[in-house]
């Protein structure tokens, strides 16, 4: 069979598309962002607490006492959490997605449930839009849109598209032929069949697509936090990078509140819009806990608590603290910052933000992996990141994007690329001894992800040099899963053999044994770059030359990691300033204030 | 009178290539070498007329075409050769939206599983048609309300459709269709789904109601029975086509073929013959000069039955001016009721017929 070479053709398709139809990405781009922000903007307007209670009364209303006290218990523990802002723009992002998924999916569905053609056609593509992982969905959007939520919003509008498409089709389907053809017996328009008849009659089937667009579109959200939309999605993304299983926990706990609550309320609204559902409800016999408002009281209470809302929203989150002090050299300029949750990654990448801030910067900081990470860069959504490894383990996302990106030099010194065995690993100090080893491990190379560079080294040079192909099977993964083998294997001390990187905090923690490499199949080591998308130094000549500058020396590094280990997640900020406190005169070597003046640091 | 619904060759036929078939079948090919080709003739050479105020049943086993056939009086299909006249108008030739204008002010239609929107109320099931002619909501539910009573269902104007047992859905399906005005009812194996008990109730009102609002109604049937009971005329449909029209008693005692025949031997003749159509013609002119009493063409066969045991001679015939017009003697009634017309057959060893009479 010859090779057909489709990933090509789907390749040069998408950058085709990226190519020639920017200004449509671009337009579509703007409206999502629009509507995204305008519900985040009233969903964040008001105190938690008043917006919880408007969520508890719309359960009230919908589906009777219990519910809407449990939904106000609910949005309390995820304010309590600190979660907040988070689930409001999770939420503000699914309802976006679901609005665009429903204004396409139901006309679509009422097509397909009249045209055979059509629906023989639509049928494929939905397969292929509900199948396809949905990773490979996430990267075409984020070239098209570029990091943030328009490429959230666009993945998760498209996984979740299908089931209103097919449930809208079903219902119209289902609904009986006789009635239809009574309807035209008594010469309806097929436009009032439409309305008058098929859909009331498919509305509870539509509802329960509409329900299944919401849970999809929410499952999508934590998928679509990879590709920066922030949020409960990032949240997790973030707490999986770091191994950080509470945080985790947490912010998966507030999507579970989300997606009950969308769940419970879209079943009810479902009963509450088809005149069948509201005769059925009418009968079912009331209880002290399904008593449900009048109409008229729930938009009353409604109407009041927003009211309240509006008024204390003005004094609410108006007092946001200005963190520029001394000299503002930035003057609330926005700068975006990228990282991989890489320790040296995070260490500089908040110090950065530190420092930036001092002078007077907006900074805005979000995690991704390192492919998004290149291609925000790439595409200019993303000011500077400061941990690519040139020229080896970033070399692939380098030959690609490296046109389109200025390399601002490196700031820490050798870095080395090994695989690793616990010190309790006798006989293997090498790798070349890893090939009479095997049995002792499984044949298993514990990996991470397989888009890190020095992945695919190991698997296309270290690997053949010393013999160990068919002997050895790398394990792909992540980094954190990497980790908690490591930690695991450790703790019941059994061989294991891992990818790792130096410098890494596991040094520390555990008593570990680098592996020789007397062939250099890892080639030399690499530097730690900072990178910044094409243009960053015009515009930013002074930040530009403070990177530029920038160096670190391992102590520093290992100090300042250290550190922010020990702060725990959100508080890397904290941890930053303790450093720099106890450094004095590092911020202002790193970040001059010019012939403005020294400003004293801390 | 002309008439108010009439079918011209009317031929429908399903599947690939329907206007080669619909060639095909006038060169005298049958439905099962056109299945083989792919298409299936549902219809084929169909022609009948229907005078106003008119019962036409159309009866046929299932297959036969007779729900296609009264799909294509009202255009819910398209025939695929042939015309059908409305009140003269040729329904075939008339684009989408005037063929709607005319189902919804002039032809209504009652479906065999009632078909009632089970999101609207009764009420407003029954005012369907109107709502679709755009009758303003006040006068459609006044209009809605009357239909309903004169179906019996006064009082249920405000129940949902699920609440109602089948017989009474079906009134309000009759109601639906009776609310608009129509002067034309299609009528779907209305009854078809019913109980034995209910379905004659519903026969029994359908009549009633005809007594006073005299429409046009075309009636789809499987049941000779139902069919001997409501029609006017009937149509027997097999395979398609029409194989005999005729009243109720040309069918039963002139079949036309034996399909037909075979069809009858179930059929209850007592309650679908007559005087006229049982009695003895060849008479003397002598037969009525008793004081006995005596029966009109018109009698039902039920009726002379009972004559006919009362009087100790055969029963005598007068027409409206009073001049004998037969005599039916009680071996003819027997032998109607047994579909048995010969003389009866002497026989070989007499014996007292008194005695056995009188055993009897």
């Amino acid at each position: 069979m010859p090779r057909l070479p489709l990933g090509d053709w789907v390749d040069s398709g998408v950058d085709w598309l990226v190519g020639h139809l920017s200004w449509l990405f671009d337009a579509i781009r703007a409206v999502l962002e629009g509507m995204y922000d305008g519900i985040d903007a009233v969903l964040t307007a008001p105190q938690p607490l008043l917006l919880a209670g408007i969520l508890a009364v719309l359960a009230w209303w919908l589906r009777g006492l219990l519910a809407g006290v449990l939904a106000f218990a609910g949005f309390a523990l995820v304010d309590s959490l600190d979660l907040w802002e988070r689930a409001m723009s999770t939420l503000s992002l699914v309802l976006v997605a679901t609005i665009i998924a429903l204004v396409i999916s139901v006309p679509l569905g009422i097509w397909a449930a009249r045209s055979r053609a059509v629906s023989a056609t639509l049928r494929p593509a939905l397969d292929l839009l509900q199948t396809m992982p949905s990773m490979v969905l996430l990267i075409p959007a984020m070239l098209f849109f570029g990091l943030g939520t328009a490429a959230g919003v666009v993945a998760t509008l498209i996984f979740a598209l299908a089931p209103g498409v097919r449930m809208t089709e079903l219902g119209i389907r289902q609904v009986d032929a006789e009635l239809v053809e009574a309807a035209e017996a008594f010469g309806t328009t097929p436009r009032d069949t439409l309305w008058r008849v098929q859909l009331p009659l498919a509305l509870p089937t539509i509802m329960a697509g509409v329900n299944q667009v919401i849970m999809l579109g929410l499952s999508m959200v934590v998928i679509a936090g990879m590709v920066g939309t922030g949020g409960l999605g990032g949240a997790v993304n973030e707490a999986i990078g770091q191994l950080d299983i509470g945080y985790g926990f947490e912010a998966g706990v507030g999507i579970v509140v989300l997606a009950i609550y969308l769940d419970r309320v879209t079943g009810a609204l479902g009963t509450q819009l088809s005149p069948l559902g509201r005769r059925a409800a009418a009968k079912a016999r009331p209880t002290a806990f399904s008593y449900r408002p009048r109409p008229a009281v729930a938009v009353v209470a409604v109407v009041v608590l927003a009211l309240v809302a509006g008024g204390l929203g003005v004094f609410g989150p108006g007092a946001t603290k200005s963190t520029a002090s001394g000299t503002d050299i930035g003057q609330g300029k926005e700068i975006k910052l990228g990282y991989i949750p890489w320790d040296e990654g995070i260490a500089s990448t908040f110090l950065w933000k530190e420092l930036l801030e001092r002078r007077g910067f907006k900074v805005s900081v979000t995690q991704y992996a390192a492919g998004p990470l290149y291609t925000g860069l790439a595409t200019g959504r993303l000011d500077f990141e400061t941990d690519s490894w040139l020229p080896t383990t970033h070399a692939e996302y380098w030959k690609k994007y490296g046109d389109r990106m200025e390399d601002l030099g490196n700031w820490y010194g050798s870095t080395s690329l090994e695989l690793t065995v616990p010190s309790y690993v006798k006989d293997v100090n090498s790798l070349a001894d890893l090939k009479d080893h095997a049995a002792e491990f499984d044949g298993r190379i514990i990996g991470i992800e397989p888009s890190a560079g020095m992945m695919g080294l190991l698997k296309d040079k270290v690997l053949d040099q010393y013999g160990l192909k068919g002997k050895y099977q790398v394990v792909d993964g992540s980094t954190p899963a990497m980790l908690t083998e490591l930690k695991r294997a450790y703790a019941k001390k059994q061989p294991v053999v891992v990818t790792l990187w130096s410098p890494h905090w596991a040094y520390s923690d555990y008593r570990l044994k680098k592996l020789k490499d007397p062939a250099g199949a890892w080639g030399k080591g690499d530097t730690v770059h900072t990178l910044a998308r094409k243009g960053f130094s015009a515009d930013n000549p002074e930040v530009a030359q403070w990177l530029k500058d920038f160096s670190m020396t391992e102590e520093q590094l290992t100090g300042l990691e250290a550190r922010i280990q020990k702060a725990g997640k959100g508080k890397e900020q904290d941890a930053v300033r303790a450093w720099l406190k106890e450094n004095p005169g590092l911020a202002d070597t790193w970040a001059p204030a010019g012939k403005a003046g020294q400003e004293a640091a801390g | 009178m002309t008439a108010r619904i009439e079918a011209e060759h009317l031929y429908k036929v399903f599947g690939r290539r329907p206007d080669q078939a619909v060639e095909r079948l006038e060169q005298g090919a049958d439905r099962d070498e056109l299945r083989a080709e792919g298409s299936t003739a549902a219809v084929i050479d169909v022609s009948f007329a229907v005078a106003p105020g008119e019962i036409f049943v159309v009866m046929g086993l299932s297959g036969s075409g007779k729900s296609t056939l009264l799909r294509t009086l009202n255009g819910l299909l398209t025939p695929t050769a042939g015309r059908v006249r409305f009140d003269g108008q040729d329904l075939t030739a008339l684009g989408d939206r005037e063929l709607r204008e005319v189902r919804a002010d002039k032809i209504s239609m009652v479906f065999q599983h009632f078909a009632l929107f089970p999101h609207r109320s009764v009420r407003d099931n029954a005012a369907y048609g109107l709502a679709v002619q755009g009758v303003p909501r006040a006068e459609r539910e006044r209009r809605a309300d009357e239909a309903l009573a004169l179906c019996g269902l006064a009082g249920w104007e405000d129940s949902w459709p699920d609440e109602l047992s089948g017989g009474m859905q079906q009134r309000v399906g009759l109601a639906r269709a009776l609310a608009t005005d129509a002067d034309l009812l299609l009528m779907d194996e209305s009854f078809s789904a019913l109980d034995p008990l209910i379905r004659r109730d519903m026969q029994d009102q359908l009549l009633e109601l005809q007594k006073t609002l005299r429409k046009t109604i075309v009636f789809i049937t499987h049941d000779l029975n139902e069919a001997m009971r409501l029609g006017d005329r009937i149509a027997v449909m097999r395979d398609g086509r029409i194989v005999q029209t005729g009243t109720a008693e040309d069918i039963l005692l002139r079949p036309a073929d034996d399909y037909v025949a075979s069809f009858i031997q179930d059929v209850d003749r007592s309650r679908v013959l007559t005087a006229s159509a049982v009695m003895d013609t060849d008479v003397r002119g002598d037969e009525a000069d008793c004081a006995c009493e005596t029966a009109e063409p018109g009698t039902p066969f039920t009726e002379l039955c009972a004559l006919s045991a009362r009087l100790s001679h055969p029963v005598a015939v007068l027409d409206a001016d009073r001049t004998v017009v037969g005599v039916v003697p009680e071996s003819r009634l027997v032998g109607f009721l047994g579909d048995e017309r010969g003389d009866p057959i002497a026989c070989d060893h007499p014996r007292d017929d008194r005695k056995v009479t009188a055993r009897a």
